[in-house]
């Protein structure tokens, strides 16, 4: 909701850049989607205006150019470009411009902004361990087996 | 005063008889004198009540009321009431769930939804920015709460809709059935969820995109940014994120209130094997919060091992740990996450079905009810599969279960010798805190509303804080002052924890609501709104029959010493109990005699009609 605010001064969390995703019962798992900031954006590639272009290593929407075609919302491979019927342009993840607001307004400080430099593997084989899958597996009433998958992530001190 | 904000002034009002569904406008008065959720389901309740109304009849009109600052960015904004008069009590009553059910209505563009009639089938309500359409549920008829609910968002676009369902028990006539959402979020108490089934109406989906009406957001986000920052820096911020209610079980046992078998006791010696460690170490998989709260007290659990192997819910949080648990003799987590994962399928309240359960195990074992009665179930403190077998039986109607499913009031119909052990008030069963130590706790149960619920007043850490040797009045006064602002956040559609549980400054959401609505008020403004609200409630209930002698807290409380723990001999003082409750009444300005409200006490609440109407049906309140 802070990014809706930030952008359109709303309080309307459907127009926010960030979404969670709750998975429930199998696999429980809730999961933000957000602009990964692509080196090589597929939304750019779809654009026919040219109006996607990274400026300063964030992926940007020129608004001016925009044609609201939505081809970019059907390119993106994660889901994260998003609409709303009040807004004439796509909605996008931006990084407040470097300092995103979603960051220190989560009260589970779950989201983190990491920069693609050699440090990456390191936080990546965190990131990895946390959503590394565990299974429960038994047996299912109608025969065969069910498995209950979660993130096992250990717990937060 | 004209409103400049937090209000879309619209109600959507659905009548399932005539398949019919038309917005009215809401006046500026209305908006502000009932403030919203539970306030503007009593004063909708109360407009539309009837002589005589029997509460499974279609013309008992459901509430669903968000309240003005549900949705908003503001701490804890997801709670959302059902008001109508239940089928368990007979009586008015509300229950609100958390999630995002209500802020999704918000953004549908509605500030409540009333419900009338009973569809010819079984079937649910797509309310998708305002336009409505009833469909067909047959086929989910029998699921389970959160089949459907998985269901239905999956057909109707995933997380952007937001599912409130009932279970089988809610079809099949349990008078505690819930209504169920975002898989664990229960309108719990009650029996919201059979209201919902007398209707036949198995599900209300809804998806919004409006922006919310704000006045002035900028001094909107300067007292939320406070309120969060606050709650942030709290120093038990943590615990609360790890464990939720679940750390109230050690709490509860230390200081003696924690129900024990069928309220025998207040003290159980397996504690340590259901608190809150044992949850967040072996059990919890991973956090869960209502809409924009940082507390997140919700946990999600999963059984990894051992009888009850693949078991995984959002749960428990501490009234069903209590209940499941020490209330049935029960040492073992994962029985509670079962029996937990089991009530969130079928719809039906952990508080009510582990009470009565709890009550039906004494019975068998003082042979108070024999073998005729129950069958070959072998009921005991501690029998897990029994105990299984009983939740299904009472949600399918079978056996010994068709008369829990009808609550105290059913069952101490068919078996009045039982009212000695059973804990219940106005037919609503107790919540999971004893009583005997805390007279606070007695009147709160006694007085409460609904019945003998907590979610009114919560009296009992701060009394038992304050020691024995505190006046009554003081105690008159904290629970009346607890009844005031307790009920404040569900009109505004907001969650009590963070005031009662980490202390946040209550007055924090007067400036909310000033800064949402445009008009200044103050915390004392607000409770005078509450104060006449629970003057309207009290009326209602008045009108259909409560007086003063239906306003005490169950025999046990009384009678029944209490065995073991901090206050073991224990019982709560009759002789007390009614000079409180004397004292009561003239403070609130109800008749001593009777617990009518007064006339100049509806009066200076602004419900004139409402005096003149009892003056009416009852020939004079004195």
């Amino acid at each position: 909701m802070v990014c809706a605010e930030h952008h359109f001064h709303v309080n309307n969390p459907k127009k926010a850049a960030i979404r969670v995703v709750a998975l429930y019962p199998n696999p429980v798992i809730r999961f933000p989607i957000v602009c990964r900031q692509c080196d090589e954006p597929e939304c750019a590639k779809a654009c026919p205006t040219d109006a996607i272009k990274i400026v300063d290593r964030i992926v940007r929407i020129d608004q001016g150019l925009c044609t609201n075609c939505l081809s970019c919302v059907d390119a993106c491979p994660y889901s994260a470009i998003f609409t709303h019927a009040d807004v004439s342009v796509p909605i996008k993840c931006d990084l407040c411009s470097g300092s995103p607001r979603c960051v220190p307004a989560c009260p589970k400080a779950a989201l983190k902004v990491t920069e693609h430099i050699e440090d990456q593997p390191r936080l990546r084989a965190k990131t990895v361990e946390y959503a590394r899958f565990k299974e429960v597996s038994l047996p299912a009433s109608a025969g065969g087996n069910i498995v209950i998958r979660y993130a096992g992530g250990g717990r937060s001190k | 005063m004209k409103i400049k904000g937090g209000y879309f002034k619209k109600i959507l009002n659905i009548d399932l008889t005539r398949r019919a569904a038309k917005e009215t406008d809401v006046s500026d008065d209305f908006a502000l004198k009932y403030v919203g959720g539970r306030g503007w389901g009593a004063r909708i309740t109360w407009e539309n009540l009837q002589p005589v109304l029997d509460p499974l009849s279609p013309d008992n009109l459901v509430t669903i009321a968000p309240g003005p600052l549900n949705g908003l960015l503001v701490p804890a904004s997801g709670k959302t009431s059902f008001s109508c008069i239940s089928p368990a009590t007979g009586l008015y009553a509300d229950s609100n769930m958390g999630g995002s059910f209500g802020a999704e209505m918000r953004m549908a563009g509605l500030d409540a939804v009333c419900i009338r009639g009973r569809a010819p089938n079984l079937s649910y309500l797509w309310i998708d920015d305002g336009r409505v359409e009833i469909r067909n549920a047959e086929e989910f008829r029998g699921r389970s709460a959160t089949e459907t609910e998985r269901e239905l968002k999956d057909e109707l676009g995933g997380d952007d809709v937001r599912v409130a369902t009932i279970g089988p028990a809610g079809e099949n006539g349990v008078v505690f059935a819930t209504v169920n959402s975002d898989w664990g979020r229960n309108a719990g108490r009650t029996g919201m969820g059979l209201v919902l089934g007398s209707k036949n109406l198995k599900a209300i989906a809804i998806r919004g995109t409006h922006d919310l009406p704000v006045y002035d957001i900028e001094a909107l986000l300067e007292v939320s940014n406070r309120a969060f920052d606050y709650l942030m820096h709290h120093p038990s911020i943590g615990i609360w994120q790890r464990q939720g209610l679940m750390s109230v079980v050690d709490y509860a046992n230390a200081v003696g209130f924690l129900p024990t078998r069928n309220f025998t006791d207040a003290h159980f010696e397996g504690a340590v094997r259901v608190n809150g460690d044992v949850m967040e170490s072996i059990y919890k998989i991973g956090d869960s919060a209502c809409f924009a709260c940082p507390m997140c007290c919700s946990n999600i659990c999963l059984v990894k091992s051992g009888r009850w192997k693949g078991t995984v819910c959002e749960g428990p949080e501490y009234e069903t740990a209590a209940m499941f648990g020490p209330n049935l003799g029960i040492d073992d987590f994962s029985f509670i996450l079962k029996a937990n994962e089991l009530c969130d399928g079928l719809g039906m309240d952990t508080i009510s079905t582990a009470n009565l359960i709890g009550m039906v195990i004494e019975a068998a074992e003082k042979g108070l009810l024999g073998k005729s009665d129950l069958g070959d179930l072998a009921l005991g403190w501690g029998n897990q599969e029994s105990i299984l077998r009983l939740i299904e039986m009472i949600a399918r109607g079978e056996g010994i279960g068709a008369y829990l499913g009808k609550g105290s009031k059913g069952l101490l119909a068919r078996w009045p010798e039982l009212k000695r052990i059973t804990l219940q008030v106005k037919g609503l069963e107790q919540s999971a805190y004893d009583s005997r130590a805390s007279l606070c706790m007695a009147l709160a149960y006694g007085t409460c509303d609904i019945g003998a619920h907590h979610n009114r007043a919560w009296p009992i850490s701060k009394e038992l804080q304050m020691g024995r040797d505190w006046g009554l009045k003081e105690k008159v006064d904290l629970v009346m002052y607890h009844q005031a602002v307790r009920p404040l956040f569900d009109m505004l559609g907001v969650c009590r924890l963070p005031w009662i549980e980490l202390s946040i400054d209550e007055n924090l959401y007067a400036e909310m609501y000033s800064a949402v609505v445009g008009i200044p008020f103050t915390l004392q403004d607000l409770l005078q709104k509450s104060k006449a609200v629970y003057d309207l409630t009290r009326s209602i209930s008045v009108k259909l029959g409560v007086r003063r002698i239906d306003d005490y807290p169950p025999p046990r409380t009384f009678n029944d010493p209490i065995i073991s723990g901090p206050f073991a001999g224990k019982v709560a003082d009759p002789k007390e109990y009614e000079a409180m409750l004397d004292m009561y009444y003239e403070r609130r300005g109800w008749d001593r005699e009777t617990g009518i409200p007064k006339r100049e006490t509806l009066v200076s609440d602004g419900l004139e009609d409402v005096a003149a109407e009892l003056e009416r049906t009852l020939g004079g309140v004195r």
